[in-house]
């Protein structure tokens, strides 16, 4: 279990991480969401003893990164893919990695042919294509065979193959029990390979749930199309609820479900066309959730507020 | 469990240390500049032995003459020694290295290991070449000397010595600035441009000065007979042994805090 406690970072003036505390369960993909520069990275760097809070600390099953020896049999990580030098093969990559840890030469062989690196193991690091590099990190993630695996953004920039691939290695390590913390700033691609999800935004925590019950929790809209909307509209303005055009001559309603704008029509004695639910996007609800902790909102966005 | 460890910290950098091409470039050119500069300086005093001026003849010193090219060598040993660092801040992979190795300090005894140990490997062989190779140009014209002599073993020794204490000191100047080309110009700096400053310095400082320059030291530890107002030759290896420890402490000091 990862353990991250009342943990504040600031580099100079920027506060990267406010209080933030929440907990990763064993056994199960977390989902670790958040916008851009919203601290993820900087989060996974303090789990894994690399950049110090000032405040607060970050524990693996009871203990700061640091005091643990042999790290890389308790936990592996995927931080930056292109993190390796250029100029060394994969294999060599590999195996300074594995001898810091008392690892043998044939686990690295091992987990390149996992990650199907084995035919470019001689190839110079800098020939690789992001993808491969991706692949080469999550063979340094399995080297020591560790319960907790970090992964940082592991989809960015990958072909749809390689998010394929991705995907099917973790549904692959979370089936053998272990610990997957993964971030992202796609809530759509949690929904594909999460169990449960952990939202920040500028530093703070700001929920956590599964994938369902967030987007269950967010507002729901309904799309109604009838012969009199200007009728229609006044008569939901009335009951409470608010309206806007929809597309294709429609009024995209809010606040009221689809039974009580059906009641409404029917007391008004408005022929209904179309009375669709508009389940919120993932995208949606991440939007909503985040909204006020993005640091950067475009112009179209404050002009809402 | 901390001797393992160190021992498992040392094959992971000795692995790095090997598999990129910047070290046998350096060494190359390391035996390149020692040896070929030694040929070529040692050439030019044998053919110009019988025009030199007769004080010059008087002072001439077989050993430190023939051990030039370390002078020069000296820039390339001490890039190798910032290469090591400072091509893993640059390509991010400091942080997969601090990730395996949490307690970071190991990180530097074993870099300063396999640094150190084949650095004073390679130039103890290479500067013992340039020296019996520059006395084999020297016979029958110049002056000779030979290992048995006076402080002459003591000279070579240390030659190959000082190259090794700078490769170290490369390290750690890697380490405490983390960029490659500042931390090659502050290195460069040291051995040519602090010279020229205490040239410029009232003589009364410059006589006190002069013999801790970093190129100052490497000179009192290869010559025979130092001059009266430098280090002799173990002093001038202690001093420049204190400033390598220095400096090495100063970065462990630095990793162990800063965020990687």
């Amino acid at each position: 279990m990862i353990v991250v406690d009342h943990v504040t970072k600031h580099y100079g003036h920027t506060v990267a991480l406010r209080d933030l505390s929440f907990e990763v369960p064993a056994g199960v993909i977390t989902g670790f969401l958040g916008p851009n520069g919203s601290g993820k990275s900087t989060t996974m760097r303090v789990i894994m003893g690399l950049d110090a809070p000032q405040q607060g600390r970050a524990t693996i099953n009871g203990k700061t990164y640091r005091e643990l020896s042999s790290p890389l049999h308790q936990v592996g990580a995927l931080l930056d893919a292109k993190s390796v030098h250029p100029g060394r093969s994969a294999r060599n990559h590999l195996r300074a990695m594995a001898a810091s840890n008392g690892i043998s030469r044939s686990r690295c062989d091992d987990v390149l042919e996992f990650v199907g690196l084995t035919a470019v193991a001689n190839r110079r690091v800098g020939e690789f294509s992001l993808g491969m590099s991706q692949r080469l990190g999550i063979a340094v993630a399995l080297l020591g065979d560790p319960a907790v695996l970090l992964f940082d953004e592991p989809i960015n920039g990958l072909d749809p193959e390689g998010i394929r691939w991705i995907r099917d290695v973790f549904r692959t390590l979370a089936a053998e029990g272990r610990t997957i913390l993964v971030s992202s700033h796609l809530m759509s691609e949690m929904a594909l390979t999460a169990d449960q999800v952990i939202v920040i935004g500028r530093g703070s925590f700001i929920t956590r749930g599964t994938v369902d019950e967030l987007t269950s929790a967010a507002a729901r809209d309904v799309l109604v199309r009838s012969q009199d909307n200007a009728r229609l509209a006044e008569a939901i303005n009335a009951a409470g609820g608010t309206t806007s055009p929809g597309p294709g001559g429609s009024l995209q309603v809010a606040v009221l479900d689809a039974a009580t704008v059906g009641q409404l029509a029917l007391r008004e004695s408005i022929a209904l066309s179309e009375l669709t639910p508009v389940r919120a996007s993932l995208e949606d609800v991440f939007m909503e959730l985040t909204a006020s902790a993005t640091d950067y909102t475009s112009s179209a966005g404050a002009a809402n507020v | 469990m901390s001797e393992p460890a160190v021992g498992a910290a040392v094959r992971s950098e000795w692995v790095k240390f090997r598999t990129v091409r910047s070290t046998p470039i350096g060494y190359a050119v390391t035996v390149l500049l020692t040896i070929g500069l030694g040929v070529l300086i040692t050439f030019a005093i044998r053919s110009h032995w019988h025009t030199m001026d007769p004080i010059a003849r008087f002072a001439f010193d077989p050993v430190s003459t023939s051990l030039a090219g370390t002078l020069f060598a000296q820039f390339a040993i001490g890039v190798i020694g910032i290469l090591f660092i400072t091509s893993e801040y640059a390509s991010g992979s400091i942080r997969a290295t601090l990730a395996a190795i949490p307690q970071r300090w190991r990180v530097v005894v074993a870099k300063v290991l396999v640094l150190g140990v084949t650095t004073l490997i390679v130039s103890e062989v290479v500067v013992l070449a340039a020296f019996l190779i520059g006395q084999r140009i020297y016979a029958g014209v110049v002056p000779t000397a030979s290992l048995g002599g006076p402080g002459v073993a003591r000279s070579v020794v240390l030659g190959g010595a000082y190259l090794a204490l700078l490769g170290l000191l490369g390290l750690g100047l890697g380490l405490i600035i983390r960029h490659q080309s500042a931390a090659i110009s502050v290195y460069t700096s040291l051995l040519l441009i602090v010279p020229i400053i205490v040239i410029l310095l009232p003589s009364g400082w410059q006589n006190v000065v002069a013999r801790y320059e970093p190129s100052a030291l490497g000179r009192s530890m290869m010559s025979v007979s130092p001059s009266s107002n430098m280090f002799s030759a173990w002093p001038a290896a202690a001093v420049l042994a204190i400033y390598v420890v220095v400096t090495l402490v100063v970065a462990t000091v630095l990793l162990e805090r800063r965020d990687a």
